[in-house]
């Protein structure tokens, strides 16, 4: 008895036109996919918007950080006062920027347009800075930093000094020989003709201000005399001056406590030209530099 | 049992394990959707959202803030480090989202989604501040100032003169005012300390220690965890060292 052809005998038959069309269909399918995910972007969409993220543009998130603080920046409320329409103008906003960022790049405009390259070039600098910022060295590391570079955690000296120009050397001499054998600055300066040079306030100075006033030569030969002494006649353009100093406190490095967060930010600013020497080393190590003959 | 039976057995088994780590990721991944989908601000008073963020807050803080603020959260007055449990907010009111964007960005760490709009200028330097031009001061004017800070801050003793001077200092040359204020009560909007309340951010407010801080200025750095920390991790931070804060006084 013959049995009645059963669907799975026809699957099981050999069907060349069925081939063709199964393959037909396999090939459209494929364009599509392809051709949606060449020419809308969306081939590679993920399924959702990750969690930190308030939405996906080409696959570039916009953060949820952002959002709120431009939320924030224009409307002045929390995610959770805002109203509907004004988190949906905050996110076209950003979805807009984001946008015309990528068309920018498409057009290649940081090829063209010198802030977009100033800023790309500040933005790669900055990321090393950042970088180094999140580093916390021990204690022992700053120590040995602070060790190391003691004069830049010294305080600022202070000086209060009269500073004289006498008519001649002879009346020089004789004045500091006079003060120094106990004459009053005043007295023995009235007595051999010594005018104030007028370079600086009568009163307590800083050292950097005093240097600024007097001189490298004057200041220098000035810190070096210990409070009520006076200097040895020194000469200069403007005349031969003498300097009497009243008080002097050099500069005196600070505990190392005292100056803890000056230390952790120097050490952080010295790593952080380290790492963009590193950085610029680098990136002429891996590039292909052609330079024009004469201009090596 | 087959080898055939043995076989779509296998294939069951790891088929029902991953599904079963797909519906825990999937967990996962609402959970973190409900904390970074709320309004930060709001889940200290959100109970559910409240507990886990403080119990993964509280790592987050122990491994990567501890370090300079102390495992008690205490900060350093002689580092210059706030103090994360007392009311003294130096940025913004304590709410989570501003704590959230200093833990992302940083205060002066070359992010320029971070706060970095100001620095106390040194004074005893020929130039006190490179973003704006402010004149070196004197030994005696520092002094000025100190007498009125301290008389400001209620200690007794000072020359008038000397507090009247200072003040005028404070207002006028020195440019002090023009980040702390015309009463030196500060500015939370630029990290500006109250000058007025009695609490310091770096030292005790003794002469040594104002002096030390106008001769050689104050600029402290937070880092920017914003490539360390995941989103949720620095959501969940932020949530905690909001907690520690005693809240918030309403504006007067």
């Amino acid at each position: 008895m013959e049995t009645p052809p059963s669907s799975h005998n026809w699957m099981a038959r050999h069907s060349e036109r069925r081939s063709i069309i199964l393959c037909a269909i396999g090939a459209v399918g494929g364009l599509i996919v392809a051709g949606t995910g060449l020419f809308t972007a969306q081939g590679t969409r993920m399924a959702g918007v990750p969690a930190e993220d308030v939405a996906m543009v080409n696959q570039v998130p916009i953060l949820m950080s952002d959002y709120l603080a431009n939320l924030r920046a224009a409307k002045g409320v929390g995610l959770d006062k805002a109203t509907p329409a004004q988190k949906k103008e905050i996110l076209d906003q950003m979805i807009r920027e984001e946008l015309y960022v990528q068309r920018g790049i498409e057009l290649g405009q940081q090829n063209d347009i010198t802030e977009v390259r100033a800023a790309l070039v500040g933005a790669v600098e900055a990321q090393q800075a950042i970088d180094a910022a999140a580093t916390q060295p021990d204690e022992a590391t700053l120590r040995t930093f602070y060790n190391q570079h003691l004069s830049q955690y010294e305080d600022e000296g202070t000086i209060t000094l009269t500073d004289m120009i006498a008519p001649d050397e002879a009346d020089a001499k004789a004045a500091v020989a006079e003060i120094r054998a106990g004459r009053p600055v005043s007295t023995a300066a009235s007595a051999h003709g010594l005018r104030l040079s007028g370079k600086l306030a009568d009163g307590e100075e800083y050292y950097f201000a005093g240097r600024i006033h007097l001189g490298d030569t004057l200041f220098d030969a000035a810190s070096k005399v210990p409070a009520g002494k006076v200097s040895d006649p020194i000469n200069a353009p403007d005349g031969i001056h003498v300097i009497a100093v009243a008080q002097n406190t050099p500069p005196k490095a600070s505990p190392y406590e005292m100056v803890r967060d000056k230390v952790l930010n120097d050490y952080r600013t010295d790593k952080i030209n380290r790492m963009q020497a590193g950085a610029d080393a680098f990136l002429r190590r891996r590039a292909d530099i052609q330079i024009a003959k004469g201009f090596e | 049992m087959t080898t055939k039976r043995r076989i779509i057995g296998i294939f069951v088994g790891v088929v029902l394990v991953l599904a079963a780590v797909l519906l825990w990721r999937r967990h996962v991944y609402e959970d973190q959707v409900l904390m970074m989908r709320t309004d930060p601000d709001v889940i200290l008073s959100t109970p559910g959202l409240r507990d886990a963020a403080l119990n993964r807050g509280r790592q987050v803080f122990a491994e990567n803030c501890a370090s300079c603020h102390g495992a008690d959260a205490k900060g350093s007055r002689s580092k210059a480090i706030p103090d994360m449990t007392d009311d003294d907010y130096l940025y913004g009111q304590n709410k989570p989202s501003e704590i959230e964007q200093i833990v992302l960005h940083g205060i002066r760490a070359g992010d320029t989604k971070g706060w970095n709009l100001a620095d106390m200028p040194g004074f005893a330097k020929a130039i006190p501040y490179t973003r704006e031009k402010l004149p070196p001061l004197t030994p005696g004017q520092v002094d000025d100032l100190i007498a009125f800070l301290r008389a400001a801050n209620g200690n007794d003793g000072y020359d008038e003169a000397r507090v009247i001077r200072g003040r005028t200092m404070f207002t006028t040359t020195a440019g002090c005012w023009d980040c702390h204020g015309g009463d030196a009560a500060g500015d939370p909007a630029i990290g500006a300390p109250n000058l007025v309340d009695g609490k310091w951010l770096k030292g005790n407010g003794s002469e040594a220690d104002i002096r030390h801080t106008l001769e050689r200025g104050l600029a402290g750095v937070s880092p920017a965890f914003f490539h360390r920390l995941s989103a949720y991790d620095a959501r969940v931070v932020s949530v905690y060292v909001a907690s520690l804060h005693p809240p918030a006084k309403p504006a007067s």
